[in-house]
């Protein structure tokens, strides 16, 4: 009898000793990889699995595995669609010079309509605007706001 | 009892193990200290009042030397000490420092009309003055120091020779100008912008005549800062009267030249 | 015999010396203090007559205070109170007594009087030297009562000038984005004001985007970035008329314009494809110029005054730096090779300097170098400003600042400020709401 009780008491603080030091290492997983923001908060869907938009390194405009991953999802539902023409808006985060920043919003439109040209979706079909700046998605200044604004959004035009 | 008490205590410090290994580790800053810099305070006049002509000064200068190191040898190192350059001396003290100074002065001066009859001469006493000095280091250190001219600037050089403006009493007369002088904080930061001012002053330090020498250049075409930076310092000065002068000397400096440069403000 | 030749060269040497020499002291070193004028209010004729609209019996106070205001944001000069004042407008502008001005520790003095009759303002103003007890400047001028501000500023610049031997840069007025509403759906329109902040008038109607307004040099034209129909491209405004047209007929965005120092061209950046590159185009001719030519971001083109070089953003090195070419786009030279990105480079009309924004381990800093590149230096820091605009006279620097914002964007606003090219008198300029993006006139009196 003694040694149940002992034992469900050793397998409840273990339990609990593991819950609090979970809560504690939440921050260094993150939705933030080497600059680049992986979470899901701000994304929105073209349709079931396609998430609109990809995201971006600081002054960069490189795709990463992730974004390629979902402009390949977004090319293969715009040749499923094959009416579906798009604009893809290109972004940057607040903490650089406004004219640099739109060409850099100009670069990371046109990465991501380059990138679903090589799958084979017409150029004729894909426009592009740069905003700089100006259209944070999160209006905060902390670095999980700016990963969330650098940003380039394929948007459905008709 | 026990049983458990040892289990207690088993579980617990395993519980805070396992905090302290998930908690981030503060690590302590070492505390900065800027380095400490000594400043001293060392004052001046006593050394730049010199109150006569270079070439007779060396030989009163080697003179007096010679004859201290006499002294030196039998007089207690009392005597020496009121030649220190550190000690900061009061009103009074510096006063009557000047007066032994001069009273030791005055004898001397017939002793040199003796000795020195050619260059050649008195290089042999400077040289015999060099060893003397070796054996007495305060009185080598004043030495050196008059002897690099280059260290106090050609003007104050010439002051202290030639007018009894000794070197404190000019950084007075400097720093009051200082605080009347508004610079023109839009000058380009030109090398060639210099006014130079001529002034006759009477006894009680007020203006009677102020001259800008190349006045002409104040009213060329394209000459806007020059014009400007002459009447910033013709203001400083009117500002600044009575001007600080000595209370003595009246024929030395009764006609004093003001050069005002303001490339070193500029720069910044 | 040889006795006495020692005797005298003694003599000599002790005592005709000093007599030669005069006293030389190199004042090298001052007070940065501003000067202290004093600038009595005008004094209004009695035969003066009402005009409507106008205030005229207090039209001498204001324009003094106008005047006050201007010389106080200088940082040059230290206007002193009215209440100390020790004479009468109208006397004071005939006799000054000098000694009793001097009293309240001023050392010029500004003087003047003003007449409004059938339908003109006729302005009289006196500068007078305290020190030296007399008149160094006095002019006069003929306008329309509704004109007296700019009569206030233009006698500010006489003044400044006189004392300073630097053109003045108070009859100008400063063009700027009025931003209004929440961080991520801000409202923005293109607004002008007097460089003292009066007389702001709105220029768009905030329905679009609008971005980096800049000023012609006969001021009568801007141009700038909008994103009407959303389309982003570089339109000119007419001031006077308010008339609007898209410059050139680019087949995609065209960004970051300036006027050439003529007037006659507009300088921008064309991005194809993802890359931006620097392009002219004739505003007479219509004449498209290509200008740079190169995979990386090209932007922020700027003229040096004598329009034969450009100053231009690129980030061919990898970051942003500053390069300078001539004017037609051949021997590009990067100028700026300090740790940190540099970006929005502007040429200061005397052609002297460049001033440009710099971000360094995440700070923002306003600065000014040679042009070539040497003599850097930082004015100002601050969590986030940029684009710095030039003063007619070269001398003072607008530019606009951010602050930081919390979760939901509150907290945050965007206003001008202005510093000097010494690093001295930062200060912030009045504007009715948030403002962004200035950019400077030349002096209207030109």
């Amino acid at each position: 009898m003694t040694f149940n009780t002992n034992l469900r008491n050793i397998f409840l603080v273990v339990f609990t000793t593991l819950i609090l030091s979970a809560c504690s290492t939440a921050k260094k997983t993150g939705n933030v990889d080497g600059d680049v923001y992986t979470g899901k908060e701000t994304v929105k869907y073209l349709a079931s699995g396609v998430p609109d938009r990809v995201f971006f390194a600081t002054n960069k405009s490189s795709l990463t595995t992730a974004s390629r991953a979902t402009l390949r999802k977004q090319a293969t539902f715009l040749r499923k669609n094959k009416k579906l023409n798009v604009t893809i808006e290109g972004h940057a985060d607040e903490r650089g010079t406004r004219e640099y920043n739109l060409a850099l919003g100009e670069r990371r439109a046109n990465a991501a309509k380059d990138y679903l040209m090589t799958y084979g979706i017409s150029g004729k079909r894909i426009s592009t605007i740069s905003y700089g700046k100006e259209k944070p998605v999160n209006p905060a200044s902390s670095a999980l706001a700016w990963s969330q604004n650098r940003r380039s959004v394929t948007v459905k035009v008709n | 009892m026990t049983k458990s008490l040892i289990y207690s205590v088993l579980f617990h410090s395993v519980m805070i193990l396992l905090t302290v290994l998930t908690l981030p580790f503060m690590i302590r800053q070492p505390i900065d200290l800027p380095p400490i810099v000594s400043v001293e305070l060392i004052q001046i006049s006593d050394k730049t009042n010199i109150p006569f002509a270079p070439k007779a000064r060396k030989i009163i200068e080697e003179t007096k030397k010679k004859e201290d190191r006499v002294v030196s040898e039998q007089a207690p190192p009392a005597a020496k000490a009121k030649e220190k350059p550190d000690r900061i001396p009061l009103p009074n003290e510096k006063k009557e420092k000047k007066q032994i100074v001069k009273k030791k002065q005055n004898p001397e001066e017939i002793k040199p009309e003796i000795r020195q009859s050619s260059e050649f001469e008195k290089k042999e006493i400077v040289d015999t003055n060099q060893i003397a000095a070796l054996i007495d280091k305060a009185k080598e250190e004043e030495a050196v120091k008059q002897k690099k001219t280059n260290k106090l600037t050609q003007s104050s050089v010439k002051n202290s020779f030639a007018t009894g403006l000794s070197l404190s009493e000019e950084d007075a007369l400097r720093a009051q100008i200082f605080g009347c002088w508004s610079v023109p904080l839009g000058l380009p930061y030109d090398k060639n912008l210099l006014v130079r001012i001529k002034l006759k002053l009477k006894k009680d330090g007020s203006i009677m005549k102020s001259e800008i020498l190349d006045h002409e250049r104040m009213n060329k075409p394209g000459q806007n800062f020059y014009r400007v930076l002459a009447e910033s310092a013709l203001r400083a000065v009117r500002i600044c009267q009575p001007l600080k002068v000595p209370p003595t000397g009246y024929d030395k400096w009764k006609e004093i030249q003001l050069n005002f440069n303001p490339s070193e403000m500029l720069k910044g | 015999m040889k006795k006495i030749f020692k005797i005298l060269t003694l003599y000599h040497l002790i005592f005709i010396n000093p007599v030669l020499a005069l006293i030389e002291v190199d004042i090298t070193r001052g007070n940065l203090d501003p000067l202290p004028i004093a600038v009595s209010p005008l004094h209004v004729d009695i035969k003066s007559q009402e005009h409507e609209g106008l205030k005229v019996k207090e039209l001498g106070t204001s324009i003094s205070e106008i005047i006050e205001k201007n010389f106080k944001g200088t940082g040059l000069f230290n206007p002193l109170k009215k209440e100390a004042f020790v004479q009468k407008p109208d006397i004071a502008h005939i006799k000054p007594r000098f000694e009793d001005w001097r009293l309240i520790k001023a050392q010029a003095l500004v003087t003047g009087k003003l007449l409004v009759k059938d339908e003109k303002l006729k302005v009289e103003f006196r500068l007078w030297d305290l020190t030296a007890s007399k008149e160094i400047t006095a002019l006069a001028f003929t306008t329309t009562p509704s004109n007296w501000r700019r009569v206030a500023h233009i006698i500010s610049d006489k003044i400044y000038e006189r004392l300073t031997g630097e053109n003045g840069y108070f009859d100008t007025r400063i063009i700027y984005v009025a931003e209004s509403g929440p961080k991520n759906q801000r409202i923005k329109k293109l607004a002008i004001m007097d460089q003292d902040g009066a007389k702001t008038k709105y220029l768009t109607l905030g329905t679009e985007l609008v971005l980096t307004p800049r000023f012609n040099p006969t001021n009568q034209m801007v141009t700038y970035l909008s994103y009407f129909r959303n389309m982003p491209r570089v339109y000119l405004l007419d001031i006077e008329t308010g008339m609007q047209e898209v410059v050139g007929n680019f087949p995609g965005m065209t960004f970051a314009p300036r006027f050439s120092p003529d007037g006659k061209k507009i300088i921008m950046s064309f991005a194809e494809d993802g890359n931006s590159d620097i392009y002219t185009m004739d505003l007479e001719t219509r004449v498209v110029e290509r200008i740079t030519n190169h995979s990386s971001i090209d932007t922020s083109p700027s003229f040096s005054p004598d329009g034969k070089f450009i100053v231009f953003n690129s980030d061919r090195s990898g970051l942003q730096q500053i390069y300078v070419m001539r004017s037609d786009g051949s021997n590009v030279k990067r100028i700026t090779f300090g740790s940190g990105i540099y970006g929005t480079p502007v040429w200061s009309p005397r052609g002297d300097l460049i001033a440009f924004t710099k971000v360094r381990k995440g700070r923002f800093y306003i600065g000014v170098m040679r042009i070539d590149g040497t003599g850097e230096r930082l004015l100002t820091e601050n969590f986030y400003q940029e684009a710095p605009s030039w003063s007619p006279n070269g001398r003072v620097l607008v530019f606009y600042r951010e602050t930081k914002s919390g979760k939901k964007g509150e907290g945050f606003s965007a206003k001008l400020w202005s510093i000097d090219i010494t690093g001295y008198n930062e200060r912030r300029l009045e504007t009715k709401t948030d403002a962004s993006d200035p950019s400077w006139s030349s002096l209207l009196s030109k």
